[in-house]
């Protein structure tokens, strides 16, 4: 098997088996759920809770509306296509935002100790309760003829997940520059500047990289969440409210909608996974990911 | 000899004195009344226990320190002027390559800050890597070549602007003996032919004698240069130099002069071998 195919046929397979161990449970489970040790943890086996895999596939292709048009799987690509470029936005501005940050503080000691408790506790916020916040800002910023659009209230709170482990990855990749190195940089007379550009820089790769990843997965939660929160028209976030409310009705629909959800995410880890590639390729690698 | 003396020194070192943490209840008297004049082409070593300062006075000569007090000066210039020059190039026993660029790369480095255009800078990485045999490992990364094939391409790094003068700080201490040996002959071979005045900083006395014109003893606590002693060994050096009685005589009067530390501080670190 070629080292280019593995992956995707283990994912096959890895997807295969969640289907199996889905159907295998629906098959022997309790219908109307159970009970262990008097907790009610065991979930129903009913079509309402747990439809047949197949019969997902199938709602995938029925018309969304009872009126006819799209199907669920055209509006629910469509909707995950929307939150992607908008956490795609996000993701870019915390990735910038997080290296600038990680810039000024690595270069000023007493900027370190000041801000980096304050980014701290930004990320104990909650996202709910900030959503509605920076909505309602936004919905006041107005330049000239130029008004801030809602979806830009979303891309900010992806950034504002995103930035953070970024900030953390580079200010610590920034400083592990290895020492005789520098010297050397310095015994060559080279700037601030320069050294930063030729030799602090690449030396934080392998720190923003694994950084990149969890910036890029929070973008997307950061999108998602705050669509909801704000209650943003068109994306992923809204169709998974909207579809959950009809569970009732077509059960089916709620699961397209995750399974769109997953695919945005799934996205933006290739997409990393590509930056991944690029800024390590002729570079010694301890281990395979 | 008298014309020699006239010419302008390659490092002229004199007063000089560097304290630690001066004025706290910590400082370190890391070297004390240092005078030392270095000729142009001349290869001299720094030998002396942990703590004598040897890293130190190179360091002061490169400028990656500021002297408490007296003067360096490398080519008649002050050391901060020698360095924003690029006067010299350095070596560590880290070789300290960029492991992101390829060995040519790595090579350039000095030529890039330096402003020299692509082509030429390519052209003379390329000549450089001749210099130390790794023609043909130009496109190379670093972690693909071997720990002695990596220190020569430090050396070729710290020579591609072509400096009048190299420091080297134990650049063959993390080598195995045979390649460290090579490596020696190599680097006399390359400082005769492009005739570089080279401070080398070491704690072995075999490596010392083998390579220098003169050895500088020094002793710790305050670090302070005990005894200089010269090596005339007549002719070229090469491997059966290392036979050579007048070798071993030369070993012994640095071991003797190292006893003498050991007696007032401790000779800590030294390699006997």
């Amino acid at each position: 098997m070629s080292r280019r195919l593995r992956p995707v046929v283990m994912f096959c397979v890895a997807m295969l088996l969640v289907a199996v161990l889905w159907e295998g449970y629906k098959a022997i489970g309790p219908e109307k759920g159970g009970e262990i040790l008097g907790f009610g943890i065991l979930p129903r086996t009913n079509d309402q809770v747990m439809p047949h895999v197949w019969s997902m596939i199938g709602g995938m292709f029925d018309p969304a509306q009872r009126t006819g048009g799209d199907t669920v799987l055209q509006v629910v690509l469509s909707g995950a296509w929307y939150s992607f470029r908008i956490a795609l936005v996000g993701f870019a501005v915390g990735v910038a935002f997080g290296m600038a940050i990680a810039v000024v503080l690595s270069r000023f000691r007493l900027a370190e100790r000041a801000v980096l408790p304050y980014l701290v506790i930004s990320q104990t916020v909650p996202l709910i309760a900030l959503a509605p916040l920076v909505a309602g800002w936004g919905g006041k910023l107005q330049i000239g003829d130029w008004v801030w659009p809602r979806w830009m209230s979303a891309a900010l709170l992806g950034a504002f997940l995103a930035f953070f482990p970024v900030a953390v990855g580079t200010l610590r990749g920034l400083k592990s520059a290895n020492p005789a190195s520098l010297e050397l940089m310095d015994s060559l007379a080279a700037s601030w500047w320069r050294t930063l550009i030729t030799l602090r820089f690449p030396s934080a790769v392998p720190y923003i990289v694994p950084a990149l990843k969890l910036g890029g997965a929070g973008a997307v939660v950061g999108v998602v969440v705050a669509e909801i929160s704000i209650g943003l028209k068109g994306g992923i976030g809204r169709l998974i409210i909207e579809y959950s409310r009809q569970a009732t009705s077509e059960p089916t629909k709620v699961f397209t909608s995750i399974f769109g959800a997953a695919l945005l995410g799934l996205t933006m880890a290739a997409i990393v996974a590509g930056i991944d590639a690029l800024l390590m390729r002729n570079r010694p690698r301890e281990t395979t990911s | 000899m008298t014309n020699q003396v006239a010419a302008v020194h390659a490092v002229e070192i004199a007063g000089l004195n560097k304290i630690f943490n001066a004025g706290k209840s910590s400082a370190v008297e890391a070297l004390v009344d240092v005078d030392l004049r270095i000729a142009p082409g001349e290869f001299v070593s720094l030998i002396g226990p942990s703590g004598c300062g040897k890293s130190t006075l190179l360091r002061l000569i490169a400028n990656l320190l500021e002297p408490s007090s007296g003067t360096v000066l490398v080519n008649g210039k002050p050391a901060a002027t020698a360095r924003q020059d690029q006067d010299y190039g350095m070596a560590f026993q880290q070789s300290g390559l960029f492991e992101w660029r390829s060995v040519v790369r790595n090579i350039e480095l000095p030529l890039e800050l330096k402003g020299w255009d692509k082509a030429k800078r390519r052209a003379r990485a390329l000549e450089m890597l001749e210099l130390v045999k790794l023609g043909d490992f130009a496109s190379h990364m670093p972690w693909q070549l071997s720990g002695g094939m990596q220190q020569r391409v430090a050396i070729a790094r710290a020579l591609a602007a072509h400096p009048p003068l190299l420091l080297m700080d134990e650049p063959f201490g993390a080598l195995d003996e045979m390649t460290r040996e090579h490596m020696q002959s190599e680097l006399l071979q390359i400082c005769a032919r492009t005739s570089t005045t080279v401070v080398f900083v070491t704690h072995s006395i075999p490596e010392a004698v083998y390579l220098s014109n003169r050895v500088v003893v020094m002793s710790p606590r305050p670090g302070r240069i005990t005894e200089i002693i010269d090596v005339d060994l007549g002719g070229e050096r090469d491997e059966g130099t290392r036979e050579d009685s007048a070798f071993y005589g030369r070993i012994t009067a640095v071991r003797e002069a190292l006893r003498g530390v050991e007696m007032t501080g401790g000779a800590r670190g030294i390699e006997d071998r």
